[in-house]
């Protein structure tokens, strides 16, 4: 009596086993608004599936440095058990072991997502979202001006005309607010089929880069830009929700920005303009991906979670509310994003960017972001006026070089 | 008697043990880690592996270490010597204000109760190509001329004043307070009335003046490190007057008495007695001011993006930018390497300056 008392206790206990006693994800991203897109997903989307399988999940968003936060996570053993990865800083986590292989079905992804969180074979980083630039345009000022729109046809030379000639129209108005960062030179330079590391995986600021580096550091001179430090500004996107300049080049990060700040601005979005000579278009591609702690207890709850995050359904919810770009290119078709508001246009225009014709991951191998300082010096001293582009690019090359023999 | 000699000692070690205990955990053990980390190639997560003096090799070949190490060097110069100096004229200032003293020390102290954080981002705004400071210098430049007269004015008139009054009364001060404000207040309403008039020409010259954003050194130190240290002069030097301060009230009025009764005039008194006297504050206000210059971190931080790296790293942020490169792994062996030069170097320097400096003790 009392063993078959004992084994219904047993087997009655086993059947509620996922209900009663759930396994506790930890899960941790950026705070700001990325707090109401986590929580959003996790109470509205998928609570019922989260339920059934007997996972819950705790967030903890991080308002500080993040990528400091996960490094010291991981080597004090506190890490959560599933968190944001950026591309930019992915390298050193896979590079210490510190990500568990992702074995879920990744070919809906976009595959340049997907080979973006790849190290060595292996892919370590399920792609949550992504952006690329792309030029958003202030109509009003266009037609204040009495300017043709930007278009996706436009290389950098229409580009530059229209916006010399809004500045002329418009003298309170510049074109663009230039930053002197790779972030959004890189696009130009790129285009020109430059490659950051060659076939020996080293950095030469080749005449391609020369024709690119000109063209960008030329525009303040030209009248078609101004740099954004000069009015008060730490990147493009401030200077057209302020109407200070007729475009931003810029992410679809810009679209909230617009929202909260400059909600009745009418506004565009095109392609990232052509180089005139190779007729191709650069782009970088910023994306986050969730990487699995290697060091989890609930490794393969952590992973479940991680495949819901990026379902269809909760990147269909996410990219609905307008919030961030899908990561699986079964949603190019989505209803949503082809839509004909601004916002949707835009998503749209963003998304496309990723089939540019040079298109590279805001990431910068084992050299990290240092790689990038030498190039944004050398930007920021000739727009300054401070030195000439020879001088500057020898510098620049000089210091890539230091960088590379380390 | 031994038996009470015993327990007060023992009551001694009981007070130092929480310090004790603290400073081995915190201070000795942390030292010897670094140590150890310095000879090894270490990324946190990999197990450190030994590779003797190649990171102190690395440092002194790597350029940006050595722009480092001549920030720093520069930036404790000169911020050490002139928060030194303009805290000490300060407190002798504040000391003196009969009227309001409490509230003039307040005025003066908050500064100091600002995060830096705070601080920084008000001075990056004021520190705008186009922002206030550069519109002060345009209008220096561009009034040129008025400001000259100004001076001028100044200069006139409280000769006038001062010169009228000491051929009736003895010992008038050059730089008489009253006389002071009424020269200032003629010198400004003269100024003003000028403008109006404008009998002198005015320049129309625009400037963008690049004060973080730039590559371009002056004499020793690059032109955003000196933009720097003018904010971390104007956020240390109030802390520093409150010691001046603390010192200046122990000093005996009868010494001053006795010094003005035989006919020493202000300068020479505050030459004679205040500084002096002022030496031992003045030893720990300097010593204090090459530590806190040396180990310069937040405000370099907080500038981030807005100032070229090369323009405004110094070795705590190096420290920092090899511990958490950007993008890159962790390179704690070069890091732990530069902090223990970092340290050596502020041992050495305090070392230095007590033994040719401001000495500790009075004469």
């Amino acid at each position: 009596m009392f063993i078959r008392m004992a084994a219904a206790f047993a087997t009655a206990a086993m059947v509620a086993w996922p209900a009663t006693c759930k396994e506790t994800v930890r899960i941790s991203g950026w705070g700001g608004s990325e707090v109401a897109i986590v929580n959003g997903l996790l109470t509205n989307v998928l609570a019922d599936k989260l339920s059934t399988a007997g996972i819950s999940v705790t967030y903890e968003p991080v308002d500080g440095d993040f990528s400091q936060f996960i490094l010291n996570g991981l080597s004090a053993g506190t890490a959560p058990d599933l968190f944001y990865t950026d591309i930019f800083w992915a390298r050193s986590i896979f590079s210490a072991g510190q990500a568990m292989p992702i074995n879920s079905d990744v070919s809906d992804f976009s595959p340049n997502l997907i080979e973006a969180f790849t190290y060595k074979g292996t892919l370590l980083s399920l792609p949550k979202d992504f952006n690329t630039l792309a030029v958003h345009f202030n109509k009003d000022i266009f037609d204040d001006a009495g300017v043709a729109y930007p278009s996706d046809d436009d290389t950098w030379a229409t580009l530059e005309q229209k916006l010399v000639a809004v500045h002329k129209a418009l003298p309170e108005v510049d074109g663009l607010c230039i930053v002197p960062e790779y972030a959004r030179f890189g696009a130009f330079a790129l285009a020109t089929g430059w490659q950051p590391f060659d076939v020996d995986g080293k950095t030469v600021f080749d005449d391609d880069f020369r024709r690119a580096f000109e063209f960008y550091t030329g525009l303040v001179k030209s009248g078609a830009a101004i740099m954004a430090a000069d009015v008060g500004q730490s990147w493009s996107g401030g200077c057209l929700a302020s109407e200070r300049a007729a475009i931003a080049i810029e992410g679809a990060w810009i679209l909230g920005v617009l929202r909260d700040s400059a909600p009745n601005l009418n506004f565009g979005t095109v392609r990232m303009p052509r180089d005139p000579i190779s007729g191709k278009r650069g782009n970088i591609v910023f994306t986050v991906g969730w990487t699995v702690n290697a060091g989890s207890r609930v490794a393969k709850a952590a992973q479940m979670v991680a495949e819901l995050l990026t379902s269809e359904e909760a990147q269909q919810w996410v990219l609905e509310q307008g919030l961030a770009l899908p990561s699986r290119k079964g949603l190019v078709d989505n209803v949503w994003l082809n839509g004909d508001q601004p916002e949707q246009k835009s998503s749209r225009v963003v998304f496309d960017g990723l089939s540019d014709d040079h298109v590279m991951p805001y990431f910068f191998g084992d050299i990290g972001g240092s790689w990038m300082q030498p190039i944004n010096a050398a930007i920021n001293s000739v727009m300054l006026g401070e030195t000439d582009v020879n001088s500057a690019l020898a510098a620049a090359q000089a210091r890539v070089d230091q960088l590379h023999a380390k | 008697m031994p038996q009470v000699r015993k327990s007060e000692e023992i009551s001694g070690w009981l007070f130092m043990l929480p310090f004790a205990i603290s400073m081995m955990l915190f201070f000795v053990y942390a030292i010897v880690r670094t140590a150890y980390f310095s000879v090894t190639d270490f990324d946190l997560f990999q197990a450190p592996t030994f590779v003797g003096l190649s990171n102190y090799l690395t440092l002194l070949s790597d350029p940006l270490f050595l722009t480092a190490l001549g920030n720093t060097i520069g930036f404790s110069l000169v911020v050490t010597t002139a928060q030194t100096i303009l805290a000490l004229l300060l407190s002798v200032l504040v000391n003196q204000a009969v009227r309001g003293k409490g509230f003039v020390r307040t005025v003066f102290y908050l500064p100091c109760i600002m995060s830096s954080a705070a601080m920084t981002l008000i001075f990056l705004w004021l520190f705008q190509r186009d922002g206030l400071i550069t519109g002060f210098v345009q209008f220096l430049v561009n009034y040129r001329l008025y400001v000259l007269l100004f001076l001028a004015c100044l200069a006139f008139a409280q000769g006038a004043l001062v010169l009228n009054a000491s051929r009736k009364y003895d010992g008038i001060s050059n730089v008489d307070p009253f006389f002071l404000l009424i020269a200032l207040t003629v010198a400004i309403g003269a100024t003003i009335l000028s403008a109006f008039w404008q009998p002198l020409p005015i320049y129309e010259e625009t400037f963008l003046i690049s004060w973080l954003n730039t590559q371009q050194r002056f004499l020793f130190m690059p032109t955003t490190l000196w933009s720097v240290a003018m904010m971390n002069i104007f956020t240390t030097m109030p802390t520093l007057m409150l010691l001046f301060l603390a010192g200046l009230q122990s000093i005996p009025h009868a010494l001053y008495e006795a010094a003005e009764i035989d006919g020493a005039n202000a300068f020479q008194r505050f030459r004679y007695i205040t500084v002096p006297a002022l030496r031992p504050v003045t030893f720990a206000v300097v010593t204090m001011g090459i530590i806190g210059t040396l180990q310069m971190f937040d405000q370099v931080a907080i500038l981030g993006d807005a100032a070229p790296l090369s323009s405004r790293i110094t070795l705590a942020y190096y420290i920092f930018e090899n511990a958490f490169p950007a993008g890159a792994s962790s390179r704690i062996g070069v890091a732990s390497a530069a902090a223990l030069i970092l340290g050596a170097l502020t041992i050495a320097v305090v070392y230095v300056q007590k033994i040719i400096g401001v000495k500790e003790r009075l004469d």
